[in-house]
């Protein structure tokens, strides 16, 4: 499904507001533009804030997936 | 700087001088009254972390560039020119700020800090110096004014994912989903936060008052307040308000969260519907008999803590205690409490910021607080001085239980109809 | 003219040179810049009071809670009781209510000297107070001056603060000096409450006539020195922070209301 690898993992469950964006945006400035990042929430809010962020910052949310309750999202860095 | 910037600073600076800030910005009379009162200080004793040292950077750029004294005698009020230095100046006193306005109750005039302090923020903001991840958050929550609708199947999906763990706490009134969203007519439009924590105990409390309520798809909180950029601030609390016309509802509930609260509460006008904390949403429930708490659900003593800008600020003070006294006979309160409540030093989006040391020093007065208390659970009713207090807790080991009070309530949650 | 009251020091010299100038100037001080300090103490309030006027109103409350039930009664609480600084600073309080009160009687002391006006009886040689009233301001200056040496008082306090308390203190100084001399006999070298009336008749005439007339007490470059520091602080008034008499009330309604 995934045909990119990922440059780095960010484990984002349980953090309260709003520290799973703030670590996300720290932490993508660590990888190059191009590489993908991938990131564990529990949040439901972060559905829609990782994509509204996205846009926002210029990168792009390659993918979304949820099970039991943990959210998985694949970021790609574009700036 | 360049000419042009300061010409621009000057400019930001003079559509900030509404008639409080002139008040503010004249009358100081330098009586130094608001010195101790300021948690940052207590913990730092510094000039420049003084209410009136911090007021004082605003004050001398408006003396040197609004005044005639600074430009006849300049000398007489050590006025400071707008330049990169006097905005680090300016850097350092609004963001070491919980805008907590304990000071303000100090003041023999009342004079508010926080209010000044959002002179300085507006110039650092001018100066493109301002902190860069309330700057990005606030944009974030701004785009999600638009992008909501493209997400809002994904979210769906996540709040239904939700249900067992509201529904473990109390019933889902017939016919509704746990968590409903979208209900055109309901009594209430509860905004949360992104996290579960901040949806789960809500949703149960609303559900066990049988209420005809709805979730927002947006996050209450305001970034853009710590920030100091009205602009934005309006637009991300707009989000909701439209939500709230458009869904007609009667009611705003808000979340856990001071400052959240205290913008959509009294900083975007009048509207058809009301607004309220969680917290005066609950009282009400329980007076009315809406919901049932059984007591006892809390072991060992607890003590709460006032959010400063749901307290203070925000007026809500009764409330809380109100509902605690249905949980437990063992309360003991802080001192001082209520209005003359110890900011916890997580105000002002230092929280966002990261921050951690300082924090972590400023939150002295609070522990001390906390210590004294004796108590065995702190709760409090804002997600900030929540981390704050679970932060210090941690730092200072204090082996205490930090809770949200609507966290408690859900959990004391009975007498259900079956 | 009573003989009597006239010091050999004054009158009859007929000056010239430096002596002549320090006449006009003194005769400058004591009657032309009244009616000016008067005029830009007034002019420069009521602009400073349009500034904020027209300033546009804060969008939201910027009150504190609890709320009170009567909020513009509370925001009088908060002017003239300062609650919060009896609570936190006692002494200081204590102080500050001296002062304050002390200028009140002092406000109608001087209006006491207008021919007229008679707050004390006629026949009184005192103005309100018999001089208790300098001493309720002068202790209390000295005070807020000292403690402005020490701890952060001194790191928040600029120039102008202790200027401001510097100025203070020679006015209440030299009234109390005034004041002092005016306890002695009338019918010695000294300047009566009779005399200093006769003065603010001219003021109050407009007649321009030179106050050396009426006022013959051989310590009148101090009565001038008193005047000419009064003069000067009712010029930088609409300018400082004194402008917080005018400002307290509207202050403490923001945050009441
Ligand atoms: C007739 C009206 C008033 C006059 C002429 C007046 C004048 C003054 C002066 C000359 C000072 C000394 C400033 C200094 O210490 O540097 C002062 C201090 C002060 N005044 Fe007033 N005042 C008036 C009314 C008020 C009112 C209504 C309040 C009510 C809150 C007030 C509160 C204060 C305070 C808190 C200080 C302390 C400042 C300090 O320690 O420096 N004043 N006032
Ligand atoms: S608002 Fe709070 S943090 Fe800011 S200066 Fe006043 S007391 Fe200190
Ligand atoms: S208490 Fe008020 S008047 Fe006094 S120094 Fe502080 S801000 Fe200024």
């Amino acid at each position: 499904m995934s045909d990119y690898t990922v440059a780095k993992t960010l484990d984002c469950k349980g953090l309260a507001c709003p520290m799973p964006i703030v670590r996300l945006s720290q932490e993508i400035a660590k990888i190059k533009v191009g590489e993908v990042i991938e990131m564990f929430t529990t949040d439901p809010g972060s559905l829609a804030d990782v994509p509204s962020w996205a846009k926002s910052t210029g990168n792009a949310v390659l993918e979304n997936k949820q099970e039991s309750g943990v959210i998985h999202f694949f970021v790609k860095r574009q700036k | 700087m360049e000419a042009a910037t300061q010409e621009a600073l000057k400019k930001l600076f003079e559509s900030k001088l509404n008639k409080a800030m002139r008040l503010y910005l004249d009358t100081c009379a330098h009586c130094g009254l608001c010195v101790e009162a300021c948690h940052v200080y207590q913990a730092m004793p510094e000039t420049k972390y003084t209410p009136v040292g911090r007021a004082e950077v605003v004050r001398k750029l408006f003396k040197r560039y609004f005044k005639m004294q600074g430009k006849i005698a300049p000398w007489l009020g050590e006025v400071i020119e707008l330049d990169d230095k006097s905005v680090n100046m300016a850097y350092e006193a609004a963001f070491s700020c919980t805008g907590c306005r304990r000071c303000v109750t100090v003041c023999p005039f009342g004079i508010d800090t926080q209010q000044v302090m959002n002179i300085a923020k507006l110039l650092l903001i001018g100066a493109e110096k301002q902190p860069q991840i309330l700057a990005m958050l606030s944009d974030m929550s701004i785009a999600k004014g638009e992008t909501w609708k493209e997400t809002a199947n994904d979210y769906i999906a996540a709040l239904n994912n939700l249900a067992p763990e509201v529904e473990a706490l109390a019933p889902t009134p017939p016919g509704r989903p746990a968590i409903p969203i979208d209900v055109e007519n309901a009594n209430v439009l509860y905004v949360g936060l992104s996290g579960k924590h901040s949806i789960v105990p809500a949703a149960a409390i609303l559900n066990a008052a049988s209420e005809n309520w709805t979730i927002s798809h947006f996050e209450a909180v305001n970034f853009a307040a710590w920030l100091g950029d009205g602009e934005k601030q309006r637009l991300i609390a707009k989000r909701i308000i439209m939500e709230a016309e458009r869904l007609k509802v009667k009611e705003v509930a808000v979340v856990e969260c001071g400052t959240a609260t205290r913008v959509l509460k009294f900083m975007t006008g009048s509207h058809p519907f009301r607004i309220v904390s969680i917290v005066e949403l609950i009282a009400r429930y329980i007076e009315q008999g809406r919901i049932k708490v059984k007591p006892g659900t809390i072991s060992g003593t607890l003590t709460y803590h006032d959010p400063c800008q749901l307290g203070r600020n925000g007026g809500v003070m009764e409330e809380p205690r109100y509902i605690i006294g249905k949980l437990t006979d063992k309360f003991v309160e802080l001192t001082p409490n209520k209005e003359a409540n110890w900011c916890c030093g997580g105000g002002g989006g230092l929280i966002s910021l990261g921050e951690h040391e300082f924090r972590m020093k400023t939150g002295k007065v609070k522990v001390d607080q906390m210590r004294a208390s004796k108590a065995d659970t702190i709760c409090t009713a804002c997600e900030n001085c929540h981390t704050q207090l679970t932060e210090l807790n941690e730092h200072y080991g204090l082996g205490m239980k930090v809770e949200s009070l609507t966290n408690l309530v859900a959990h004391a949650l009975t007498g259900f109809g079956a | 003219m009573d003989p009597q009251a006239v010091s050999a020091a004054s009158q009859a010299v007929v000056h010239t040179g430096f002596a002549l100038f320090l006449d006009k100037l003194y005769y400058f001080i004591m009657v032309p810049l009244v009616y000016i300090s008067v005029i830009v103490m007034i002019v420069g309030i009521v602009a400073k009071i349009v500034s904020i006027v027209r300033a546009p109103i804060p969008a939201f409350s910027l009150k504190t809670y609890p709320a009170k039930k009567r909020p513009f009664l509370a925001a009088l609480g908060d002017t003239f009781g300062m609650p919060m600084i009896r609570k936190e600073k006692p002494l200081f309080w204590f102080f500050l209510m001296m002062f304050h009160i002390g200028i009140f009687f002092l406000f109608f002391g001087h209006l006491d000297l207008f021919p007229g006006v008679n707050l004390m009886p006629p026949e009184s040689r005192h103005m309100i107070g018999a001089g208790a009233v300098g001493l309720s301001v002068t202790i209390p200056t000295f005070y807020f001056l000292f403690r402005r040496f020490k701890g952060q008082e001194r790191h928040i306090s600029v120039p102008s603060d202790y200027l401001l308390l510097l100025l203070l203190l020679f006015i209440f100084l030299l009234g109390d000096m005034i004041s002092w001399g005016n306890s002695w006999t009338a019918n010695g070298f000294v300047m009566t409450k009779a005399d200093f009336k006769n003065y603010f008749g001219i003021l109050k005439s407009f007649s321009f006539v030179d106050p050396r007339t009426v006022l013959h007490g051989s310590h009148y470059h101090f009565v001038v020195l008193h005047v000419f520091l009064a003069e000067l602080f009712m010029m930088i008034l609409p300018f400082t922070k004194i402008v917080h008499t005018f400002f307290s009330l509207p202050l403490n309604l923001l945050r009441r209301r």
